[in-house]
C-alpha cells in the first residue's frame, strides 16, 4: 500500500529525468522493490529518448536536394513557357467566335458567286500605333479596312497566319476595350479559366402552347327581323 | 464597308523579362532556405513513415509545393515551420493511404546510423524494442508525434521549437512530457526486452 503511493511520483521523476527527492527520495533509501522499479522506469524512459533520437536523426540522402532542384526546373519550365500561350489561344479563339455569333447577318451569295469570286487578299498594316503602345496593352493590333459587301461573311478573313501568334477580328470601336481585355487577362486568372471553361448546356426544351379557348357561340335573331316578318303577314292577310 | 481590326493578343518582351527576372529572384530566395530547411522536412518525413524512400518523396513533393506557393508566403522567416508542416501533413497523408513501398529500409538495417554503444543507447537499438517503441509513435496524437520528433531532432531547442509551431514553450515541454508517459505506458509492458539486453 505504501509502495503503491509512491508509484505515480517514481514513474514522474523517471520521465523528468530528475533525481528522486523529498519523501520519495526516503522512500526509496528503504524499499529495495521500489528502488529497483523506479530504476526500472529510468531505464525504459532513456531507451525511450534513445529510441527516438534514431528515429529523429535519420541519414539524410546525398540525393536529396539535387532531386529536388531537377523537379523545381521540371516545374518552372511549363508555366512561363507552355501553359500562358494556350490560355491566349483559348481566350482568342472564345472572343473571335463570340464576335461571329454577335455580328448581325449578311446577305448571302448564291454558291456559284461564291466560288467565282476571287478571294480578297487582307490588307494587315502590321505597324502599331503610337496610342496603342503608350497604352501599355500587350496587344499588337493592327487595323485593315475591309468592304464587306466583297467578302460575303468575315471569317472568309482569317486568312493563315504567318507568324505564330494569334490574330483576333474586332469591330475597331473595340480595339481599345480589347486590348485592355488582353492586359487585364495576365492578372487576372479567374477570367482566362472562365473564357476557356466550357458551359454547361443546356437542351432546348419544346415549347408547349395552350389549346385556344372558345366560348361556344350564341345564334340570335338580328334586329328588325321581326318587324320584317310582321310586315310579310300583313301583306298575306 | 465595316472596318476590322486584327488583334494578337501576346506578352510583350518586357512583361516576359520582368517575369522571368521576378521568377530567378524567388527561386534563389527559395534555394537558401531549402539547404537548412529540406534535410528538417526529410526527417519528419523520416519520422513519420519509417521508409527512406518513401520519406524522400514525400520531402521532395513537400518542397515542391512550398515552392509553388512561395510567394504567398508574406513573412519569410516562417518558412521552416511551414515547410515542416507541409511535410508532417503529406507524410501522414502518405501513412494512411498505405503506400508502402518494396524497398523498406527500416532503422534495424542501418547499424550505422545506431548512436555509440552507450548503455541506455545500446539497449535502445534492440530491434524488438525499437520495432515497438515506432508502433507506439505512431499512435500518438499528431500534435504530441510532430513535437517530440522535433525534440528528438539534432539541434533543434525548446525555444525553436515553439517558435516553429506558434506555440509557448511551456506547452512544448508540456506536449513532450506527455507524450514520453504516453510511450511509457505503451511500452513498460516491453521493458523485459530492455532488462534482457
Amino acid at each position: 500500500m505504501l509502495c503503491q503511493h509512491y508509484k505515480e511520483a517514481l514513474i514522474e521523476a523517471a520521465a523528468s529525468s530528475a533525481q528522486a527527492q523529498g519523501e520519495l527520495r526516503a522512500h526509496l533509501d528503504a524499499c529495495a522493490s521500489c528502488r529497483a522499479e523506479f530504476e526500472r522506469e529510468q531505464t525504459l524512459f532513456a531507451s525511450i529518448d534513445a529510441g527516438l533520437h534514431v528515429t529523429a536523426n535519420p541519414e539524410v540522402p546525398a540525393s536529396l536536394l539535387p532531386r529536388v532542384r531537377a523537379r523545381l526546373d521540371e516545374a518552372a519550365t511549363p508555366l512561363t513557357h507552355w501553359f500562358q500561350p494556350w490560355i491566349f489561344a483559348a481566350a482568342s479563339v472564345a472572343l473571335a467566335v463570340t464576335i461571329f455569333l454577335i455580328a448581325p447577318p449578311h446577305h448571302t451569295r448564291p454558291d456559284s458567286q461564291a466560288k467565282q469570286a476571287p478571294q480578297i487578299p487582307v490588307a494587315v498594316t502590321p505597324g502599331i500605333s503610337a496610342h496603342q503602345q503608350n497604352s501599355g496593352a500587350s496587344a499588337r493590333i493592327a487595323s485593315s479596312n475591309v468592304d464587306r459587301s466583297q467578302r460575303g461573311h468575315h471569317s472568309t478573313l482569317l486568312r493563315p497566319l504567318a507568324s505564330s501568334q494569334l490574330e483576333v477580328l474586332v469591330p475597331p470601336d473595340e480595339r481599345d476595350a480589347f486590348a485592355s481585355f488582353v492586359a487585364v487577362l495576365g492578372e487576372r486568372r479567374e477570367v482566362e479559366l472562365a473564357l476557356v471553361t466550357p458551359g454547361p448546356q443546356r437542351e432546348d426544351e419544346p415549347t408547349s402552347l395552350a389549346p385556344l379557348q372558345i366560348n361556344e357561340l350564341e345564334i340570335r335573331l338580328l334586329a328588325g327581323t321581326e318587324s320584317e316578318q310582321s310586315d310579310e303577314a300583313e301583306q298575306k292577310q | 464597308m465595316q472596318e476590322l481590326v486584327l488583334v494578337q493578343p501576346g506578352r510583350t518582351a518586357g512583361d516576359q523579362l520582368e517575369r522571368e527576372a521576378a521568377q530567378a529572384d524567388t527561386r534563389r530566395e527559395f534555394e537558401q532556405r531549402l539547404s537548412e530547411c529540406g534535410p528538417l522536412a526529410y526527417r519528419v518525413a523520416r519520422g513519420v513513415l519509417r521508409n527512406s524512400a518513401d520519406a524522400e518523396d514525400v520531402a521532395q513533393e513537400a518542397m515542391l509545393r512550398a515552392y509553388r506557393q512561395f510567394d504567398r508566403l508574406r513573412d519569410r522567416s516562417r518558412f521552416k515551420a511551414w515547410l515542416v508542416r507541409i511535410a508532417f501533413r503529406l507524410a501522414l497523408d502518405r501513412l494512411r493511404a498505405g503506400k508502402r513501398r518494396e524497398l523498406r529500409d527500416t532503422v534495424w538495417s542501418q547499424p550505422e546510423h545506431q548512436p555509440p554503444a552507450v548503455n541506455a543507447e545500446d539497449l535502445a537499438a534492440s530491434n524488438e524494442f525499437q520495432a515497438h517503441l515506432e508502433n507506439a509513435l505512431a499512435e500518438l496524437p499528431e500534435k504530441l508525434r510532430l513535437v517530440l520528433l522535433l525534440a528528438a531532432m539534432e539541434g533543434q531547442t525548446i525555444d525553436e521549437i515553439a517558435s516553429m509551431l506558434g506555440i509557448s514553450t511551456g506547452t512544448v515541454k508540456s506536449r513532450i512530457f506527455y507524450a514520453r508517459r504516453q510511450l511509457a505506458e505503451k511500452l513498460r509492458c516491453y521493458a523485459n526486452i530492455i532488462k534482457k539486453r
